[in-house]
């Protein structure tokens, strides 16, 4: 018996019903401890800030939901908000997606109707960190579906506290991404429990949560691909069966339907390409499954044959009639958004909005670390090995990886995608790690092979013997040639041996774990908490100092301007003036309108002469612009002049041109060498306005360019400086009205300050007298 | 004081009214100073009258104020000189055949003739001045005029009287010098030492008995003087007292409309002169930069914010609890800067909050079985005048038998049913609104009530019967089997 030894010894007195209740709470109160993790790590924003709704777009949000809360659900549907989009306006019902703000709206419901009042904005900006615990136990369920609990409660760990995640989920992040994980994992989940199972209920609840995702986030497409990938996959792999023509037929149907009631999405499933493939998998179902029937009751060859000859023409025509149509004009071919996807520099050329977000850029390769840490490299072992057993569910675990990778290195923000299916594969090779190195159970030693083979009865004491021997001794058929190469002789017993091995292991790995929680935690601190509305440096004695320029520039707009006051800026802040200033805005983060934006970017761009009609004419009151250089706050709208240049050339390209704004040289450059369109430009003389006077005679300098300001301040004729922050990051300044007296401005300006009034042409030289 | 009075007061008007034409010559004024200082958004005014009676037994004396300082006046009180408890004052409002308010006090003694009493009048007027030049740029100075009536009415005759104009800071730019007065004085008219002018002594001035006097005789005065500190007006407060015996914790949240009533700002604000007058010390009298309240003591976690969220630059020094009833003048010192300097003209609107510890403020009276909490009816501001004051009081759900005690009585009041936090059947809301408080209306107000034990215990009762109700229904789900088939 000395051969069947165990490393160390586990009780043997203990009922299987109580080890099996044991397990069941201790699997409970560990996903309670992973939610409570969860959304402790995600509350750094809140106890380093205060309760505040972050960045851009979550203003928005929280101003829709604001209205939803406040007045009911339809008068948020029919909500024309004249304020956005100045002149134009904004339906806003019919162009979000609405998942987010009523997800919201019923919480506030619900808690109003039990009597606990809490504040909207509470809700909003807890509202992520809540969906996170639900995203942890989702990716729970989903991962138990993959390999076992202990996999399942690793992955939900994983997914808690990764930054990947957390970077879009931090509180006060307010944004579809919030609601949308649990969505995505929970919907893959319900899908491969209909997979596996062939259930229609679960393929309903699949398309019930898809429908949910269709409504709050527009990375649904991600979902209406990925599974009819996955179901195309298994057909061609020859594992179609009734499970799964139950449960995609159900989703497809039931999801299809529902997605179609979403007011910005209405019938684009049949009739953009996005949405074809969901389509094309769907008819191939019918028309296999209508085969399959026909062969169940026919058994000529020669028939079955022609069936196949024509399942293959019927898809064949079906692609063709997709094709056609898109071709005809009925089905929209592929946006410029999906296109950016397969070509990266697409966007930069044909659509300068797009390729102007910063987290539209391609990922660096060390933010694949900072956000997944260890995972990263688990994460090509963990899908390596759902080649192993490569059961249905595997092969969507392994398309999802591959497919999200490829988006991941594209975008920055895809990132997300990427994140939960690392989590999954990471906490399968993590834990199939653990299970072969806590296990007790020690190998054969050859001599006395005979002997143990004969008496085996401490197998049936460790669960995991048999599913262990079974992966020495005959390897999945599908890697078998390629592992047989290296697996050694099979004769020779392998496994581990000793306690002192395993120690050595397991330590590593948890080492690892512990590394992942102490760089969670510090990349969470210090790279994803910070609201960027409120700037935090710290004062020399190392207390926090705050610098709120922004709330101040835009209370004082809420305060002191006529209600219905426009204010122009650069669409990244129209959402925040809407949300704190409560003023009209000419353009903002929902960038439908490209000419729109141009035309701000115009204004910006050209001179003040060219300005001032198109500021009158949009009827602009104040001009807000965000200016760094006597911070160092790099995020600034000269750092972003180039977009505006770009995107104003895009529709005017004989008046703006984008190399007149660099020197000769190619510099990019605002100190006295700045070429005349750039010292020209609205913009350099909105940010650098008076700027050198406050030095002093010293030399002015730019803290953010790094470069020396000369000394005499640009003239405005047309605009007034109305107020400034107090660390100058934003400038405000009103359009001056029409002269009174039918002057140009710069001549009545030039009038009022003494100055004479330059002589058109050069006096008429006196002849000479011959 | 812009008081209602309550239906009582008018049928004792009535009879005192009565009393009053009876009363009219039955005094006579030997002198009378009214001495004004002038302010930003509150005129304080004190008249001291000599008072002679002519009759025996004279003892109600009647006050008059112009119409135009009828309507600015918005706190009054009258005490005989030396005494410190206020004299019971009552209000006739407009006198028609005289164009003048009319207000009555009652001497402590009934006066014997040629008996004399001094009795003096303090009172605050609100909006009484205005800026002129109604605007000034960044870097101008802040002036405002006071206009008033030259002669101090009275219903007796007076033999002297004399107003007395004072002004904190050194600067009078220009008074108004009274024509056509020589009927009352042979001197000059007015005076000016320093920052204070003196209209008069003017003798013999007859009692007013009609319009005419008014019409005839009566001259405006005005003053412009300089004002250096920025003139605050509050026009709106509401002030919400949550009273709590769960977390013995008194909660008073202001929202605070604040405006800058000074000269309108001319032109623009430019940071970078604010900056350069701050670096130089020279912040131009009518930026309101930064703002420092008298909190009570005892208070603890102090909350700031607006609109857009925490504002972080206010700074609190706590002060520990005092003994209740004692008079020591402890307070929390809360400093705060709003978002931007607040300009002439500009608005700036807040919510400023505390807890307090509950017992520094309420009592249990042994005998009627009854809780008596006194809640402050408002924190001042530096000079300010609140133009819309709502208090709203929050008492412990269950409350009953409620009565309240407001030291000014409020223009209306109501009692209303407020749910929050758990609540079953809601909180009564005591909401009391007043119009132009000054800094003259401190006070308390005290409200009494019951609280069963049983309303104590509703809270933990209606959470334990949620959560077991909750986890009844888990223990059931869980235990049916609610397949179709088997």
């Amino acid at each position: 018996m000395a051969t069947n030894s165990k490393a160390y010894s586990l009780p043997s007195n203990v009922s299987p019903e109580t080890v099996a209740n044991t397990s069941s709470l201790l699997r409970i109160v560990s996903l309670a401890l992973i939610s409570g993790a969860a959304i402790a790590s995600r509350l750094f924003a809140v106890v380093n800030f205060e309760s505040i709704i972050h960045e851009f777009d979550p203003w928005f949000n929280y101003r829709a939901t604001r209205v939803l809360a406040s007045k009911g659900f339809y008068a948020f549907w029919n909500w024309f908000d004249p304020t956005a989009w100045y002149p134009l306006g904004r339906v806003v019902g019919g162009t979000v997606y609405p998942g987010l703000m009523a997800t919201s709206g019923v919480i506030y419901n619900i808690l109003h109707a039990l009597h606990l009042p809490v504040d909207i904005r509470n809700i909003c900006v807890l509202l992520a960190p809540g969906f996170s615990a639900l995203t942890a136990w989702s990716t729970y369920m989903f991962t138990k579906e993959m390999k076992d609990e202990s996999a399942g409660l690793l992955a939900a760990a994983f997914i808690g506290i990764v930054p990947g995640y957390i970077s879009r989920s931090v509180a006060g992040s307010y944004d579809n991404e919030a609601i949308a994980i649990f969505l995505l994992m929970f919907t893959f989940y319900c899908w491969i429990k209909a997979l596996k199972t062939g259930s229609a209920l679960f393929g309903t609840l699949a398309a019930l949560f898809y429908f949910y995702m269709v409504a709050a986030w527009g990375g649904y497409a991600f979902i209406t691909n990925m599974i009819p990938l996955h179901a195309l996959a298994l057909i061609l792999m020859g594992r179609y069966s009734s499970r799964l023509y139950v449960a995609y037929s159900s989703w497809y149907a039931i999801g299809t339907l529902a997605s179609m009631q979403v007011p910005f999405v209405g019938f684009q499933p049949v009739r953009t390409s996005e949405h074809m493939g969901a389509l094309g998998v769907f008819g191939l179902l019918q028309i296999i499954a209508f085969a399959e029937l026909v062969r169940s009751h026919v058994s000529s060859k020669q028939f079955q044959s022609l069936l196949y000859a024509s399942v293959i023409g019927a898809g064949i025509l079906g692609t063709a009639g997709i094709v056609g149509l898109t071709y005809k004009g009925w089905i929209a071919p592929w946006t410029g958004r999906f296109y950016s996807l397969w070509d990266t520099g697409y966007a930069k050329k044909y659509i300068p909005i797009i390729a102007s977000v910063s987290e539209h850029q391609p990922t660096a390769w060390p933010s694949f670390f900072m956000d997944l840490h260890f995972l990263i490299f688990l994460f090509p072992a963990g899908v390596a090995m759902c080649f192993k057993q490569l059961r249905d569910e595997h092969v969507f675990v392994i398309i999802y990886a591959v497919v999200a990778s490829y988006f991941a290195g594209v975008m920055v923000r895809l990132m997300l995608t990427l994140t939960p299916c690392v989590c999954v594969a990471a906490a399968v090779a993590f834990s199939s790690l653990l299970d072969t190195y806590i296990d007790p159970a020690e190998p054969n030693v050859p001599k006395e092979e005979a002997e143990a083979t004969e008496a085996d009865p401490g197998a049936a004491d460790a669960p995991t013997t048999p599913k262990k021997a079974k992966k020495a001794s005959a390897p999945p058929p599908t890697l078998g040639d390629f592992v047989g190469k290296f697996v050694v002789d099979e004769k020779k017993p392998h496994g581990i041996f000793g306690l002192n091995t395993r120690l050595a292991v397991i330590l590593n790995a948890l080492a690892m774990l512990v590394f992942f929680v102490l760089h969670c935690t510090w990349v969470t601190a210090n790279a994803y908490s910070s609201p960027s509305v409120v700037l935090a440096s710290s004062n020399p004695d190392g207390s926090q100092h705050i610098i709120d320029d922004f709330r101040e520039a835009y209370y004082w707009l809420r305060q002191n301007t006529p209600q219905d006051a426009v204010v122009m800026s650069w669409w990244d802040y129209g959402y925040q003036i809407a949300g704190m200033a409560d003023r009209p805005t000419l353009v903002d983060n929902n960038t439908w309108n490209n000419t729109h934006i141009a035309t701000v970017g115009k204004a910006m761009s050209s001179s003040e002469e060219v300005a001032y009609p198109i500021l009158r004419k949009h009827d602009v009151d104040y001009v807000l612009i965000i200016f760094g250089g006597l911070l160092g706050y790099s995020g600034d709208d000269i750092n972003k002049f180039l977009w505006m240049v770009r995107i104003a050339q895009g529709v005017w390209p004989n008046e703006i041109q984008e190399p007149n704004y660099f020197t000769p040289r190619g510099e990019y450059r605002v100190d006295d060498q700045a070429p005349p369109a750039m010292k020209n430009s609205l913009m350099y003389k909105m940010s650098y306005y008076r700027f050198a006077e406050l030095f002093g005679g010293q030399p002015a300098q730019d803290r953010v360019r790094g470069q020396q300001i000369s000394k005499t301040s640009p003239t405005l004729d047309y605009l007034d400086e109305a107020f400034t922050s107090e660390n100058w990051i934003v400038r405000i300044y009103q359009v001056r009205k029409e002269d009174l007296l039918g002057r140009d401005l710069k001549l009545a300006n030039a009038f009022e300050a003494g100055r004479k009034r330059k002589k058109q042409k050069p006096p008429v030289r006196r002849r000479a007298i011959a | 004081m812009a008081g209602h009075w309550g239906i009582q007061f008018s049928f004792v008007a009535l009879i005192l009214f009565v009393k009053l034409v009876s009363a009219e010559h039955s005094f006579e004024n030997t002198a009378i100073v009214r001495t004004v200082d002038l302010g930003g958004s509150l005129v304080h005014v004190t008249t001291t009258y000599a008072v002679k009676a002519l009759e025996d037994d004279s003892s109600i004396y009647t006050i008059a104020l112009g119409e135009d300082e009828a309507k600015k006046t918005s706190w009054m009180q009258a005490k005989v000189k030396g005494q410190t408890v206020p004299l019971q004052l009552e209000k006739f409002g407009l006198s028609p055949n005289t164009g003048a308010f009319l207000y009555a006090v009652e001497f402590p003694k009934a006066l014997k003739a040629n008996g004399t009493a001094n009795l003096v009048v303090e009172t605050v007027q609100t909006h009484a001045t205005y800026p002129w030049p109604k605007t000034a740029a960044q870097n101008e100075g802040q002036s405002l005029k006071y206009e008033a009536d030259l002669f101090i009415l009275s219903p007796y005759p007076t033999l002297v009287q004399r107003t007395k104009i004072k002004s904190q800071f050194p600067k009078i730019h220009s008074y108004t010098t009274p024509e056509g007065v020589d009927a009352f004085t042979l001197e000059s008219p007015v005076t000016k030492s320093g920052a204070t002018l003196t209209y008069g002594p003017y003798n013999n001035i007859p009692a007013f008995t009609n319009k005419d006097f008014t019409k005839s005789q009566q001259k405006r005065i005005a003053v412009q003087y300089e004002y250096g500190n920025p003139i605050l007006e509050i026009t709106r407060l509401e002030r919400a007292a949550e009273i709590s015996h769960w977390g013995a914790n008194l909660n008073i949240q202001d929202n605070v409309w604040l405006h800058n009533a000074g000269p309108e700002l001319k032109g623009h604000f430019s940071r970078l002169e604010y900056q350069s007058q701050g670096y130089f010390r020279r912040v131009a009298p009518h930026t309101l930069s930064s703002l420092s309240l008298h909190l009570p003591a005892g208070i603890h976690d102090v909350y700031f914010y607006d609109l857009n969220g925490n504002v972080s630059t206010s700074h609190i020094r706590y002060a520990p609890s005092v003994p209740k009833g004692s008079s020591s003048n402890h307070f929390s010192l809360f400093e705060f800067r709003p978002r931007y300097p607040v300009m002439g003209g500009w608005n700036y609107s807040f919510t400023l909050g505390w807890d307090a510890p509950l017992a520094d403020y309420a009592g249990w009276d042994k005998e009627s079985g009854k809780y008596i909490v006194g809640i402050p009816l408002q924190t001042l501001y530096p000079g300010a005048v609140v133009d819309e004051a709502e208090v709203k009081i929050i008492l412990p759900e269950g409350a009953s038998d409620i009565k309240f005690y407001p030291p000014f009585p409020a223009i209306e009041n109501t009692i209303s049913n407020y749910i929050t936090y758990l609540d079953t059947t809601g909180r009564p809301e005591i909401t009391l609104q007043y119009q132009q408080l000054t800094d003259r209306h401190v006070g308390v107000i005290y409200v009494e009530y019951r609280v069963p034990f049983s309303a104590h215990l509703k809270k933990p009762l209606a959470v334990a019967t949620a959560l077991i109700a909750l986890f009844a229904l888990a223990f059931t789900w869980k235990r049916v089997d609610t397949r179709i088939q088997k």
